[in-house]
């Protein structure tokens, strides 16, 4: 390890309503990995935009080879060698790997693109990195993995000294993981300083020199990673105190019935061999990081995606449980099961129409009698759910593009509440929502399975999860890795397998 | 203004459309009071009623499938499709009057699902599947009639001239009502019916209705099936007022018809429309057809007047739409 | 990895073997077809469809349209006759108006798509109104002087040797549009204009994130699409005889359908010049061919939009393929 190349200090940035950076320090030195980990929502995303320039820093202050600098844009701090590596990738499909590369920059000859030069410049840039790829196959034909290693390649050619990697394994294969240790561990040689943003403890142990740990916006601390073990890194990613009592054990019945089966289900490579039960009043938790295929597991039962294989079994009105097949949203909503979006205003309602209009969306056939809609009816039903979940709003004719995120979301359970629906998915259900209203949710939530519906909760907070689930599913990688009962759960025990690389 | 749009009355009835009104009733006070005795009240209003029946019928069609976000300009072409290979039928092999009339709405029916199955279910692009379709009509009007114009009875016809009767009995202008009632029906399947709802829903948000468990295929498809029966009803105006289609023509329609549809507060991006509105955007384009035409000016300046404003009314709505967002 | 593309694959490759079945069927069945003044007429006509087509291809790999090219091109043939009728203009002035009229429009598409984001095919439709207006004023027969002077006009797309029946006609057209083709083959896919082009119709957001004026340039694709339109209002007044003031709706479809069977992608991101010049060609051969056969023109115009429909499904089911 060299001399340090980059300090962040005392970063402090504020959004309305969250204080997402609170005095992190940070810094990289040449020739070294240097690992960025936390929970979802730690901060680390926020952390790396205020270095590229993408947001502004309130207060703090960052020192780039010894000068302190602040970048307005991408541009300015690629050009400073400060170059990001984005998860999702940022290219062209249509171009060839070269013309990628130099998008925006492209070496010329009279009018025409110098394409020979590009195409010598890349197979140079490869040759250092020691890829085998060649410039001239158009971006889309390549997998996601090479198509990383021409984003590195790209940042490379910007003649980068810091290169930050954002969750880069997160859709590679394990052969496509060894090859980017190799080329981070050369440039590293080269005395570049290289952040590495990932969940995979394995990876963070195998790569990189330091760990900062990041929680709640906040800074924790930094290990050696020779020195520090995984449970060490763990305990300081989840070591905050827990104000909400944590659920001590399941509410749901012993005898209570099995009243959804999931068998074998694969969908693509995010859910693969996905299995476990949901019964009658239970609560059951999603637990993992992101990107570990929970949410995609929830649309792929619900038919919002296509499944290649899996058995879906529901209970019955006459309490048999009977294998259904569901491939639309329509099916299962005729299953009775009902799925709320972590993504709200593109996928739970339709903002731009009122709360009422919202509400009888899954359920118009209620409402109409002969041809016409009975909108007195409608209305009251509206009411009525506005009153039961004490939804803020000034009347059912509200457009729910005016209403807050917490009461938009009640709308949207209030929708699945009028088809009367025995299963809910509700994925991310506090997600941008504030502390008040999260806890109307919660009391909901509980209302509900007390009543006997049953409800499936995907959720990336360790606290909501504690304090809601009877039982926990663990998910990594697409695969579930756990199966626990609440009165087991631990942070440790949860975090420890969410972050397991099982094979 | 704020408080002007507080006002119940005004909140009731929708300040655009009270300002439409007001441009209509300017422009034609405007034009009386320029061109004088060249802008006969009497004669005016009623080659513009007559001008509004057919377009008003493409307009309010055209309103169904811009609410769900999607476009149809092969109306034009395809109303003349349906008069002229329904009135060749009736002509030259004798179908009944009464036949005909279903004949040519139907016409209208089958372009309008053939469209709306290939956007809805085979994702073709709106657009590419309404060029395709105003030159497979335009190509069945031709090679039906070989390339003839059709005439449809006149009043006097003995047999069938009764079918003038949908646009005036004795001087009174049923068709007025036929299209206001028409107009009215259309209000309440788009705001007080099932497929209306999950119309406007979908132009708004497709998905979101979509894992709401509804077939968003099928309504959308619906959309253009209304948008091509209404103009197929249009064609019946059409015929019923100008007697004589010729084959090759009718473009000028689209965007006639698109203009009032989008003047009346129908957004271009889908789940907000104004079939008022509407009803008034036709009044004042046709309106506009007979001021032109009163000032000495051609079909060439027609066209160039629609396309401007065309364009004004659709930038007014694309960046009220971007400050909204 | 990389996987050798067989030419089987190429859409390209296909058009022409359906060039060269289409030319069969019809020489079999009809002897007028296999005259060379045949051959000759359908090549005059080709020509200012393949200059729109050229043209349009650019605002359709941008994933957009311009459906004002068919009557921008009448409009301005129009205008320049009455200039040189009304006004006694030089033809070369009248050829440059041409340019000059599809530059303004072009820019004008350009503006309302790019800057003020209108949909495209509702602001070229607009556009494609008002030149249809514009060129309706004008009630010259276009060019009228040519036809019996100013020969060398008509010598820019054909060389006649010799007079009267006998002459030996060429038709070096043909020849222009090869260069043309190939110039702007070269300019798609070696030139920063090209390839931004094709950058903004794959995925615009990533290509405004490398940096890439992407206003700039997409404004340029519908100004360099009027250029050809400019183009094709030439090479339309010289084979036709006289233009009716007004026309010109619908030809719009004949260059559209031929970049669509050249092999553009429907939503935008891929094409080529050459594919577009070989789709041309289907057109041209059903618009000539069908009536020899025994099929009236008028069944042409829905063979294009069947043709469209079709050549659009089968990029639409491909691109299915590949997302599975």
């Amino acid at each position: 390890m060299g001399e340090v190349i980059l300090t962040m200090k005392d970063i402090d940035k504020s959004f309305p309503g969250v204080h997402a950076l609170d005095h992190v320090n940070f810094e990289v030195k040449r020739g070294e990995v240097h690992a960025l980990m936390g929970e979802n929502g730690a901060g680390k995303s926020t952390l790396m935009k205020v270095l590229t320039g993408i947001y502004q820093k309130d207060s703090g202050s960052i020192t780039y080879k010894g000068k302190e600098v602040e970048f307005h844009n991408t541009r300015e701090a690629q050009d400073a060698g400060v170059v990001i590596v984005h998860q999702e990738l940022n290219m062209v499909g249509d171009l060839t790997v070269a013309q990628n590369i130099f998008i925006g920059r492209e070496p010329k000859k009279g009018f025409r693109i110098d394409d020979k030069k590009m195409i010598e410049d890349s197979k140079k840039l490869f040759q250092d990195l020691n890829i085998e790829i060649d410039p001239r196959e158009k971006m889309q034909n390549l997998t996601v993995g090479k198509q990383q290693m021409c984003e590195i390649a790209k940042a490379i050619s910007h003649k980068a000294e810091v290169i930050i990697f954002d969750e880069p394994s997160a859709a590679l294969t394990e052969k496509e993981i060894a090859d980017l240790f190799v080329i981070i561990r050369d440039l590293r040689e080269k005395g570049l300083g290289i952040v590495y943003i990932s969940h995979r403890m394995d990876e963070i142990k195998v790569i990189t020199d330091r760990v900062t740990v990041m929680r709640d916006g906040g800074y924790v601390g930094t290990l050696i990673t020779k020195d520090s073990t995984k449970e060490d890194i763990i305990n300081m990613m989840v070591g905050r105190v827990i104000y909400e009592d944590p659920k001590q054990h399941s509410m749901v019945a012993p005898d209570a019935p099995v009243v959804l089966k999931v068998e074998h289900l694969n969908a693509g490579k995010m859910v693969q061999d996905v299995s476990f039960e949901l019964r009658k009043g239970e609560i059951l938790g999603f637990s993992g990081l992101m990107g570990a295929g929970r949410t995609e597991t929830a649309r792929a039962l619900f038919g919002a995606d296509p499944k290649q294989s899996g058995k879906i079994s529901i209970r019955g009105k006459d309490g048999q449980l009977r294998e259904v097949t569901i491939n639309s949203p329509q099916d299962a909503v005729k299953y009775g099961i009902g799925y709320l979006s972590e993504d709200r205003r593109r996928y739970g309602c339709v903002v731009q129409k009122s709360v009422s209009e919202n509400t009888t969306l899954a359920t118009m056939e209620q409402f109409t009698s002969g041809l016409l809609i009975n909108k007195g009816k409608e209305k009251k039903v509206a009411e009525k759910y506005i009153q039961e979940l004490a939804t803020k709003t000034p009347n059912a004719d509200q457009l729910v593009v005016n209403l807050s995120g917490g009461n938009q979301q009640k709308v949207v359970i209030a929708k699945w509440l009028t088809r009367d629906s025995d299963i809910l998915i509700f994925d991310e259900p506090t997600r941008g929502i504030d502390v008040g209203a999260k806890n109307e949710i919660y009391k909901l939530m509980n209302k509900l399975a007390a009543e006997g519906k049953s409800i499936i909760m995907i959720s990336s907070e360790m606290t909501e999860v504690l304090r809601m689930s009877d039982r926990i599913i663990i998910m990594c990688e697409g695969k579930v890795t756990g199966d626990i009962d609440i009165s087991e759960a631990t942070q440790e025990n949860i975090m420890t397998k969410a972050t397991r690389n099982i094979d | 203004m704020e408080k002007l749009k507080q006002n119940p009355i005004v909140k009731k009835l929708g300040l655009n459309r009270i300002l439409l009104v007001c441009i209509l009733i300017l422009m034609f006070v405007a034009f009386r009071a320029v061109l004088g005795s060249k802008f006969p009240v009497a004669d005016s209003i009623r080659s513009t009623l007559n001008y509004v029946y057919f377009l008003g019928f493409l307009s309010l069609g055209v309103t169904f499938v811009i609410a769900t976000g999607g476009i149809d300009f092969s109306i034009g072409p395809v109303m003349f499709c349906c008069a002229l290979v329904s009135g060749y039928c009736m002509t030259s092999y004798g179908v009944p009057m009464a036949f005909a009339m279903v004949l040519c709405v139907l016409i209208g029916l089958a372009f309008g699902t053939f469209n709306g199955w290939m956007v809805s279910y085979m994702s073709v692009p709106p657009f590419i599947i309404s060029m395709a379709s105003m030159n497979i009509a335009k190509g069945i009007a031709s090679v039906f009639t070989k390339t003839q114009s059709v005439s449809w009875p006149q009043s006097s016809d003995p047999v069938n001239g009764w079918f003038r009767n949908i646009v005036s009995v004795n001087g009174f202008p049923v068709g007025l009502i036929i299209f206001l009632a028409v107009a009215v029906i259309c209000g309440i399947v788009l705001y007080n019916t099932k497929p209306g709802r999950y119309i406007l829903c979908l132009g708004s948000n497709s998905e979101a209705v979509r894992l709401s468990g509804v077939n968003t295929k099928k309504w959308r498809m619906l959309a253009y099936m209304i948008c091509g029966l209404l103009v197929g009803i249009g064609a019946l105006f059409f015929v019923a007022t100008y007697t004589t289609v010729q084959p090759g023509y009718g473009d000028q329609y689209n965007n006639e018809a698109i203009a009032g549809c989008v003047m009346g507060g129908t957004s271009m991006v889908g789940g907000l429309a104004s079939i008022g509105g509407t009803v008034i955007g036709v009044f004042i384009i046709s309106l506009l057809q007979q001021g032109i035409m009163a000032f000495g000016l051609g079909k060439g300046q027609q066209m160039i007047i629609t396309g401007i404003i065309v364009i004004i009314a659709v930038y007014i709505d694309v960046s009220a739409r971007r400050r909204k967002n | 990895m990389t996987k050798k593309k067989s030419i089987l694959s190429d859409q390209r490759f296909i058009v022409v073997l359906v060039i060269i079945a289409l030319v069969a069927v019809f020489s079999i069945l009809s002897k007028e077809f296999r005259q060379y003044s045949t051959i000759l007429s359908m090549l005059d006509f080709s020509y200012y469809d393949l200059l729109m087509a050229i043209g349009v291809t650019f605002p359709l790999i941008t994933g957009g349209v311009d459906l004002s090219i068919g009557t921008g091109m009448v409009c301005y043939a129009l205008i320049a006759g009455t200039m040189i009728r009304s006004n006694e203009w030089p033809v070369v002035a009248a050829m440059l108006l041409c340019i000059v009229l599809g530059l303004i429009v072009g820019t004008l598409n350009g503006v309302l798509i790019g800057v003020m984001n209108l949909p495209p095919f509702l602001a070229t439709l607009c556009t494609c109104m008002i030149t249809r207006g514009a060129g309706s004023l004008c009630s010259a027969t276009p060019w009228p002087a040519l036809t019996q002077e100013g020969g060398w006009f008509h010598s820019i797309f054909k060389i006649t040797v010799g007079t009267g029946r006998s002459a030996d006609r060429y038709p070096i057209g043909f020849l222009w549009m090869i260069i043309l083709v190939l110039l702007m083959e070269f300019v798609l896919f070696h030139t920063k204009f090209g390839r931004y082009t094709i950058a903004i119709g794959s995925n615009k957001e990533a290509a405004a994130l490398s940096g890439i004026n992407v206003k700039f340039y997409h404004v340029m694709v519908y100004v360099v699409c009027g250029l050809f339109t400019g183009l094709a209002a030439i090479a339309y007044a010289a084979v036709t005889p006289t233009v009716q003031p007004g026309t010109g709706a619908g030809l719009e479809m004949d260059a559209i359908g031929g970049v669509f069977v050249g092999g553009v992608a429907a939503s935008g991101g891929y094409g080529s010049v050459l594919g577009t010049f070989v789709g041309i060609f289907v057109i041209m051969l059903l618009k000539t061919g069908l009536p020899y056969i025994g099929l009236q023109a008028n069944w042409q115009q829905i063979i294009t939009g069947i043709v469209l429909i079709v050549a659009v499904l089968i990029d639409i089911l491909k691109e299915k393929k590949r997302a599975v």
